[in-house]
């Protein structure tokens, strides 16, 4: 009995868990390091066109403007309309965002900011034109045309 | 003496890898990975603001590209069909055809330009001016812009070659710089045609 008693308080020892901090932290700094901020959800639904020439946008300097469908229930038929940041707004108003983005990025001219154009496949060149035009005229001269690398 | 052997209590860590997995969570949730690419391009200012004067085209150096709002392509004089854009090997017609008219010697006039150690090459004045319908669809448009881009950046590369003996992408960061900037993709942006009466 003696012999069975002991055998019995023979238990496994519990497993260190003080390096599981260092472990997280470490994934965590990954992260941080490898991510950028979530800057604005997309209300409209985009499927931006697929193309060889492109590279690599420096994101802290890019503001984004959707062309696409907005979503909700008449999604599939409904026209396309225009996101900037984290509104819809018509097109006369991208001039006025604009500017607000600026004063809120701190820039002094609107060429130092990268508007990536996001725009739905079957959007039609003309209203790509539209937006561009009002571009101009908000002076922001620089563009991209966001499009997804051929695999 | 014996006051000093009482050591503080140390403090219990075990919640150290709760709030480091709460940090991850929410780093997780708020950031994104993936990176945005795109095809970058600058925009002229709207006429009438600063027009630079200096600017003098010849109608040889301008290479008309129109897209119908079938996806048809017209370059110059020729027609293309919409699977011409698809490449075949490096090139696809579209883009094998504004090549040519980069290069060649007889199509687009060369500026002789200065590199360092003194040499000198002539870059084609070559523009391409893309003008699209209105209601041409953004994929084909942007189609088009690619292999437009894709005759500019092979032409760079050709002129690498010529240059340096090498590839543009065996160049050192520098003469990357450099070329590209004396070598930028030269493609006008004409507001579109409307073939629809208003």
């Amino acid at each position: 009995m003696a012999v069975m008693s002991k055998k019995g308080k023979r238990e496994v020892p519990a497993m260190s868990t003080s390096s599981l901090p260092d472990i997280v932290f470490m994934l965590l700094f990954f992260f941080m390091a490898a991510t950028t901020m979530r800057d604005t959800d997309p209300q409209v639904v985009v499927n931006v066109p697929k193309a060889h020439e492109v590279s690599e946008l420096d994101k802290s300097k890019t503001t984004n403007v959707w062309i696409g469908k907005s979503e909700g229930r008449n999604a599939e038929g409904a026209a396309l309309s225009i996101q900037f940041n984290d509104a819809i707004i018509s097109e006369s108003m991208l001039e006025t965002n604009i500017k607000k983005r600026m004063a809120e990025k701190g820039y002094t001219k609107a060429t130092e900011m990268l508007v990536n154009l996001r725009v739905h496949e079957t959007a039609t060149v003309g209203m790509l034109t539209d937006v561009k035009q009002e571009l101009r005229r908000s002076e922001a001269y620089n563009i991209s045309y966001a499009a997804n690398p051929y695999n | 003496m014996a006051k000093s052997k009482k050591k503080a209590g140390e403090i219990n860590s075990s919640s150290m890898a709760d709030i480091a997995f709460l940090l991850l969570i929410f780093f997780l949730v708020t950031t994104t990975m993936d990176v945005d690419m795109g095809m970058r391009r600058t925009l002229p200012p709207i006429a009438g603001a600063q027009q630079d004067d200096n600017v003098e085209l010849h109608q040889r150096n301008i290479l008309l590209v129109n897209v119908a709002r079938s996806g048809d392509i017209m370059v110059g004089t020729q027609i293309y069909k919409r699977s011409d854009l698809h490449r075949n090997g490096d090139h696809s017609r579209l883009s094998k055809e504004t090549y040519d008219f980069l290069v060649d010697v007889n199509r687009s006039e060369k500026e002789p330009t200065e590199f360092e150690g003194g040499k000198t090459f002539g870059i084609s004045k070559g523009i391409v001016s893309l003008k699209a319908d209105k209601e041409t669809t953004y994929d084909v448009y942007l189609q088009v812009q690619d292999e437009l881009t894709h005759a500019f950046n092979v032409y760079r590369d050709y002129v690498a070659g010529e240059l340096y003996g090498k590839s543009f992408d065996e160049l050192d960061e520098e003469q990357q710089d450099n070329l590209r900037k004396k070598t930028p993709p030269r493609i006008s942006e004409a507001e579109p045609n409307d073939q629809t009466t208003k």
